[in-house]
């Protein structure tokens, strides 16, 4: 798959704060691409410098082929963004905005079309601010695909929405991408990034922590498998001898064995031909929460 | 249509979805005619250059319409604006700045246009004032004096940091221009020293430039000038502060 975006050594300052330090990646064509990190780790602003809409200070982006700080008027009409911190007039209807952003690039999708897609079509007359937060991002969405951009850039989309608006709106990411665009995802969701992105990179303090997948970030900074049961008089040293197992250890009844690969199968098998067969044997996998908190030194914050 | 068109549509329909613009634009300076030409009277006087106070206060108060929506309408709106994100949601689309400006102005105009034609008439049915005496010098100093007055909206607009300073500033410009500049009491009443201040304030010009059209006087240069210069100067630095 050829590169859409291509960031090398991105670099953001204002006045003395370094924002972003030193910042690389590439995305995709057509993979869901996730920017993670805690508060202030600069993810904001490095989308907005691929965005164009900021001046970074280092480094080389390429969007498309094209420079977001030169050829900012194409590639606004080739991408859709939804920015962090925007908002529209608080009295215009759902379809004068989408009627005035679908202005900007005529050709796109059909408004009507979009507004249905979007399920705002029993909204179209609703000003702005009568909207529900849902149907605000729902809205920010459809206007960042007015243009059926080639990229799309989703800052905190999921920001403020109760849970089921928010399943709706990955089910809605995961349409974008079946219909052949791009889509680049800032969040500091764990389970949403695990549950739609392809890849992602980890930014924290301005650089890149990690590139991967979720899962071969899982893999590689999750610590591998814990499997805990209770045994209260079992002599249960001899697991340390079981093929994948790497520790054993026990708090008073309650016995944790780490390892990795098939270690609950192995050890459940070797416990059932000992006699030993506890009611709660279950096991812990590391989230990519665990990792993200190992990998950015526990600075995740619940929103912002 | 044109995005410039559409933009231009749809503010035109945001000013008519509020009500505080819309009173403050079209029912407070109504009724201040009314209230001030109620108590001067209608008969020719000395003390208003000879002519009749509803017929002096008619076309002073076109220019407090313009005022009204250039100095406190605008910056508000506009600050707000920017403070809540939508200019960068415009901008990300590529919407640009000068579509915004040229929606504004548009919706200046005709916000000024329509006021006028309220102020006329209440005028001409209630005080039987005059229709202007020179229409289209009257038309020309009328849009002068508007891009003058917005010109001065948007520089309030881009130094203010949210629609609330926006809104104090604007009103601090704007009660005593009205005050003292012509639509208030009449100037020959004036102290000396409001009369010194009077001389500073730009709607003193509008007030004016848009009697002598409307009354079929000369129109005075000096007028004319500082309309202009005050047009130059505010939009060329509204123009540099917004590209901060």
């Amino acid at each position: 798959m050829p590169s859409v975006i291509e960031v090398e050594h991105l670099g953001k300052r204002y006045g003395s704060t370094v924002a972003v330090e030193d910042v690389s990646f590439d995305v995709a064509e057509g993979e869901i691409f996730g920017i993670l990190g805690p508060n202030g780790a600069g993810k904001t602003t490095t989308v907005e410098c691929v965005e164009g809409l900021r001046r970074p200070d280092a480094g080389r982006i390429s969007v498309l082929g094209l420079d977001p700080a030169r050829d900012t008027g194409e590639l606004r009409r080739r991408m859709g963004c939804q920015l962090q911190q925007s908002a529209l007039p608080d009295h215009i209807r759902v379809r004068e905005a989408i009627d005035l952003f679908a202005s900007v690039t005529p050709g796109g999708p059909d408004p009507s079309s979009l507004i249905d897609r979007w399920g705002l079509a029993d909204r179209s007359g609703t000003s702005f601010s009568s909207l529900s937060g849902g149907q605000q991002q729902r809205l920010f969405v459809a206007l960042a695909l007015v243009n059926d951009p080639e990229v799309v850039f989703l800052d905190e989309m999921t920001q403020g929405l109760d849970p089921a608006a928010r399943r709706t709106a990955w089910e809605l990411i995961t349409e974008i991408r079946a219909g052949g665009t791009t889509v680049v995802l800032v969040t500091h969701f764990m389970d949403e990034a695990e549950r739609l992105c392809d890849r992602l990179v980890v930014v924290d303090r301005g650089r890149v922590v990690a590139i991967d997948t979720p899962q071969g970030l899982v893999a590689r900074f999750g610590g591998g498998i814990r499997v805990l049961f209770s045994a209260p008089d079992a002599d249960v040293s001899w697991l340390d001898g079981v093929r994948g197992v790497t520790g054993v250890s026990r708090h008073g009844p309650q016995v944790k064995v780490t390892g990795s690969g098939p270690v609950l199968a192995l050890v459940a098998s070797e416990l059932v031909s000992r006699g030993i067969v506890p009611d709660d044997l279950r096991v812990e996998q590391s989230t990519l929460e665990d990792v993200f908190l190992s990998i950015t030194g526990g600075e995740a914050e619940p929103d912002g | 249509m044109s995005v410039a068109t559409r933009l231009t549509w749809v503010e035109v329909k945001l000013f008519t979805r509020e009500p505080f613009s819309l009173i403050f634009a079209f029912v407070f300076p109504a009724v201040i005619l009314v209230v001030l030409a109620g108590i001067f009277g209608s008969q020719p006087d000395p003390d208003f250059g000879g002519v009749s106070p509803s017929d002096f206060y008619l076309a002073g108060y076109v220019a407090v319409v313009i005022a009204a929506t250039a100095l406190v309408a605008l910056p508000v709106h506009v600050a707000g604006y920017r403070e809540r994100g939508v200019l960068r949601r415009f901008r990300a689309s590529s919407i640009p700045g000068w579509v915004v400006v040229l929606s504004q102005v548009a919706v200046g105009l005709a916000a000024g246009l329509i006021g006028a034609a309220v102020l006329l008439v209440v005028g001409v049915t209630l005080y039987d004032a005059g229709v202007p005496e020179s229409p289209l010098a009257t038309l020309w100093v009328f849009a002068l004096a508007s891009c003058s007055l917005l010109a001065l909206g948007f520089l309030i607009a881009s130094v203010a940091r949210s629609a609330r300073a926006a809104q104090a500033l604007g009103m601090i410009l704007f009660f005593p221009m009205w005050l003292l500049s012509g639509a208030g009491p009449p100037p020959d009443v004036l102290t000396e020293g409001m009369r010194t201040i009077s001389q500073a304030l730009p709607l003193t010009y509008a007030v004016r430039a848009l009697q002598d059209a409307w009354l079929g006087r000369p129109l005075d240069p000096t007028n004319v000038i500082v309309l202009a210069a005050i047009l130059i100067v505010a939009g060329t630095l509204s123009i540099l502060l917004s590209r901060r």
